[in-house]
């Protein structure tokens, strides 16, 4: 795997999580990615199909918790919240992405915000 | 076959999972580009439009399903090692429930009473069902434990 596909996949992986820590309620894939770009006002636009993988990889390591809602027949969607270990997991993945980028920062001499 | 057809059968094509996983991964990606498709439509592209729009943005459906492929087929494994280890493990259990200390066999009414029984019993419902969400595992492991059951009873003689 090279470095760009481990930083996405990293990268997806707090993002989605803080999302839905944030928001605190059920979300389905299209959602989560439409909210994202929302978010970053477009910065980030994900190749879509991506997200599956990461959901189920997230859902895998018992980070979140999915469930199918709506009727046989009717339209069903896979909604996703996030576990009590997801949060721990995003708890430390922040202060990684914390201390990563104050370290980066001091060595290309960008001045933070205090 | 419309154009969502052809790009879930590219999809498909990438990957070798056990039935019931596909048809879910599949059933949420379609749910997920049919509400693609229906955006464009409302943002004005006409249906080819709209379709190029929705396929573009999911991605190369190559790259998506074998991420999928590699993201799912360690569940696969996993299972099937829990699977085959189960029926040795339930078999342990039986043998130790059937057979009294002294080493002769229970019959039906001394086994059905004993709590024990009961609780593997439930046990080989319950731990298949919450581990991995399919009723379908439950109850394999449910047939085989009361295979395992009759044969015990049935032929005492196959104690070891």
């Amino acid at each position: 795997m090279t470095i760009q596909e481990q930083m996405r996949k990293g990268t997806t992986t707090v993002i989605i999580l803080n999302l839905l820590a944030e928001l605190d309620r059920p979300m389905y894939g299209y959602e989560i990615i439409k909210e994202l770009e929302a978010r970053s006002q477009g910065y980030f636009r994900f190749q879509e199909g991506l997200i599956y993988p990461r959901l189920h990889d997230l859902e895998r390591e018992g980070l979140l918790r999915s469930k199918w809602q709506g009727q046989e027949g009717s339209r069903r969607r896979k909604f996703y919240t996030i576990t009590d270990a997801g949060r721990h997991r995003l708890e430390e993945e922040l202060r990684g992405w914390r201390a990563f980028y104050k370290h980066v920062n001091l060595l290309l001499g960008v001045k933070m915000a205090p | 076959m419309t154009e969502i057809d052809h790009l879930m059968a590219r999809l498909r094509a990438q990957m070798d999972l056990d039935g019931e996983t596909e048809q879910e991964v599949l059933a949420e990606i379609r749910d997920h580009l049919e509400e693609a498709l229906a955006e464009a439509r409302a943002e004005g592209l006409d249906e080819a439009e709209a379709l190029a729009q929705a396929a573009a943005r999911f991605g190369l459906e190559e790259e998506i399903g074998q991420e999928l492929q590699t993201t799912h087929v360690g569940w696969g494994t996993a299972e099937a090692v829990i699977a085959a280890g189960l029926p040795v493990v339930g078999a342990l259990i039986l043998r130790w429930l059937a057979f009294a200390p002294d080493g002769t066999a229970l019959g039906w009414p001394q086994l059905l009473s004993r709590p024990a029984f009961w609780i593997v019993a439930l046990a080989a419902l319950l731990i298949p069902l919450l581990k991995f969400e399919r009723w379908r595992y439950a109850l394999v492991a449910w047939i085989i434990f009361w295979g395992l059951t009759v044969i015990f009873v049935t032929w005492p003689a196959l104690r070891w």
